[in-house]
C-alpha cells in the first residue's frame, strides 16, 4: 500500500532504527497523527523485535544474577516517586555526590534560587559545581529542567519538571551533543506532576559534550533522536 | 489450581512495588535472550554479560512504565536491550564486524549454545518460526538485515559497508522486512 500521505514506505526501516535522521523524524513527526501508520509500525516492530530471536543462544556466567541483584541492593527500592515534594528535596536526583553538594550549596543559598536559576543559563556553585538551565520549547512551554554536573564532570544530573507524561509507547531521551554527533544518556517517564530527575550517563567525562537535549522517542528509546525536542541547553557559558 | 504462574506483565507489575521474587522470574526467563542479543552485537563476553546487567538494572528501574498495550515484554525488552547495545557499541566508536555473531553460526564457542531445559517454551516455537522465515529470505536482504538489527548502521553506513548503492539498501530492507512479516504472518 503506498500513498502520498502516509509514510508506509519508511516504516521498515524505522522500525529497524536504520533511517538517517532526517527521515527518521519525519516519521515521527506523522506517526504522532496517523493511526494507520502506527499500527503497521507495531507489526514491523513485532518483526524486528523477533529478529532478537534468530540470533545463536548463548547462556550468561552463573554468577550474573548474584552480580545482577548485588546492584539492585546497592540502588535501594525502586519505588516510584511520589507526586509532590518540597522544592529542595524535588531537586535531588537519584543518586550520588552531586545531588548531596546541590542540596548543600542550596540549603546556603537564597531560597529563590530556583526562580533564578530558570532565568539564568549557568550558575556556579559550591565546590565547583555547575548548573545549567535548559531552554524549553513549543513542545512543552511549561517545561523546566536543570543539569548539573560536578567539577570533574564525572558526576551529573538532570532533573526536570512540568514535562507532560506521555502516552503510553513513547518517553523522554536525554541527549549528550559533541560535535552534531549524540549519545544517548537516559530514557526516562515522569510522573503525574512532569517530574523526574535522573542520573546523566556518559562514556566519558561530561566536558567534553557541548549540549544537552531532551527529546520524545518511542518507549525504549531510539539509537538516533527521532522526535520532538522539548528541553535543550549549552553546556558551557557563552 | 496450579494455574499461578504470573505471566510477564504481571511480574513487571510486581517487580515496580520492588519484588524481588518477581525480578529473579522475569531474569529467569529472558537472561539468555537479553545476553545472547548483547553477546551477538558485541562480541566479547565480558562486555556482553555487563550489558545484560544494564538491562536489567533499567528493568528494575523502569517497570512501572512499561504499558501492556504497548506490546509483548519480551519486545520491550528486546528493545531496551538492542538501544543500549547500539549505544555501547557507539562509545566504543568500533563496529566489530569480525566478532560478532551471525545467524547462520550453527557452531560456536564451546560453552556458548545451550539448551536450558526451563527455557520458554513459546519463546523457543517463536525462535524456530524466525529462523524459519529467515532462511526463505534471500541472503542479500537478510545481509542487510542483520546489519541494520544488530549493527545499529544507518541505511548509509551499510551502503557504505557492502559497497553498494544507497536506493538498493533501502529496497533491500523494505522488502526484507516485509517478506518476514508476510512469513511470520502466515503462521
Amino acid at each position: 500500500m503506498t500513498d502520498d500521505t502516509h509514510v508506509l514506505e519508511l516504516l521498515p526501516a524505522y522500525a529497524l532504527d536504520c533511517l538517517e535522521e532526517a527521515e527518521a523524524r519525519l516519521v515521527a513527526e506523522h506517526l504522532r497523527g496517523c493511526l494507520i501508520c502506527r499500527d503497521e509500525l507495531k507489526a514491523f516492530q513485532n518483526v524486528a523485535s523477533g529478529l532478537a530471536l534468530a540470533v545463536p543462544q548463548a547462556q550468561p556466567s552463573a554468577d550474573l544474577r548474584l552480580r545482577l541483584m548485588e546492584r539492585i541492593r546497592d540502588m535501594g527500592s525502586a519505588t516510584s516517586q511520589p507526586a509532590r515534594r518540597p522544592f529542595l528535596q524535588r531537586l535531588v536526583p537519584v543518586a550520588g555526590i552531586v545531588g548531596l553538594l546541590l542540596i548543600i550549596g542550596l540549603a546556603v543559598s537564597n531560597i529563590r534560587l530556583w526562580q533564578q536559576l530558570v532565568h539564568l543559563d549557568v550558575l556556579a556553585g559550591p565546590l565547583g559545581m555547575r548548573a545549567i538551565a535548559l531552554q524549553n520549547t513549543e513542545a512543552a512551554p511549561d517545561a523546566s529542567g536543570i543539569v548539573v554536573i560536578g567539577a570533574d564532570g564525572m558526576n551529573g544530573v538532570l532533573v526536570v519538571d512540568h514535562l507532560p507524561p506521555l502516552d503510553s509507547g513513547r518517553e523522554y531521551q536525554l541527549w549528550l551533543v559533541r560535535d552534531g554527533d549524540r549519545t544517548s544518556s537516559a530514557v526516562f517517564s515522569v510522573n503525574e506532576s512532569g517530574y523526574r530527575g535522573v542520573r546523566i550517563e556518559a562514556p566519558e567525562t561530561l566536558l567534553v559534550f557541548s549540549e544537552v537535549e531532551v527529546t520524545i522517542e518511542p518507549a525504549g528509546g531510539s539509537a538516533a533522536p527521532t522526535g520532538e525536542q522539548v528541553l535543550a541547553g549549552s553546556l558551557f557559558n557563552r | 489450581m496450579r494455574d499461578l504462574i504470573p505471566d510477564d506483565a504481571a511480574l513487571l507489575t510486581l517487580i515496580a512495588q520492588a519484588q524481588t521474587s518477581a525480578f529473579n522470574q522475569l531474569y529467569d526467563r529472558y537472561n539468555r535472550l537479553v545476553f545472547s542479543i548483547a553477546i551477538s552485537m558485541l562480541g566479547d563476553r565480558a562486555v556482553a554479560e555487563e550489558a545484560t546487567l544494564d538491562v536489567f538494572v533499567q528493568v528494575w528501574r523502569r517497570a512501572g512504565t512499561y504499558r501492556a498495550d504497548q506490546g509483548k515484554v519480551s519486545t520491550w525488552l528486546v528493545a531496551i536491550t538492542r538501544h543500549h547495545v547500539i549505544d555501547i557499541l557507539r562509545w566504543q566508536k568500533a563496529r566489530p564486524e569480525s566478532h560478532g555473531l551471525g545467524w547462520d553460526e550453527a557452531t560456536l564457542q564451546d560453552g556458548l549454545v545451550t539448551r536450558a531445559a526451563e527455557e520458554n517454551a513459546e519463546l523457543s516455537l517463536q525462535r524456530e518460526r524466525v529462523r524459519e522465515a529467515l532462511s526463505h529470505l534471500p541472503s542479500d536482504q537478510s545481509e542487510v538485515l542483520m546489519l541494520a538489527y544488530f549493527k545499529g548502521h544507518s541505511h548509509s553506513q551499510i551502503a557504505e559497508v557492502l559497497a553498494q548503492p544507497l536506493g538498493t539498501i533501502k529496497t533491500r530492507i523494505r522488502l526484507g522486512m516485509q517478506k518476514l512479516r508476510q512469513l511470520l504472518e502466515e503462521e
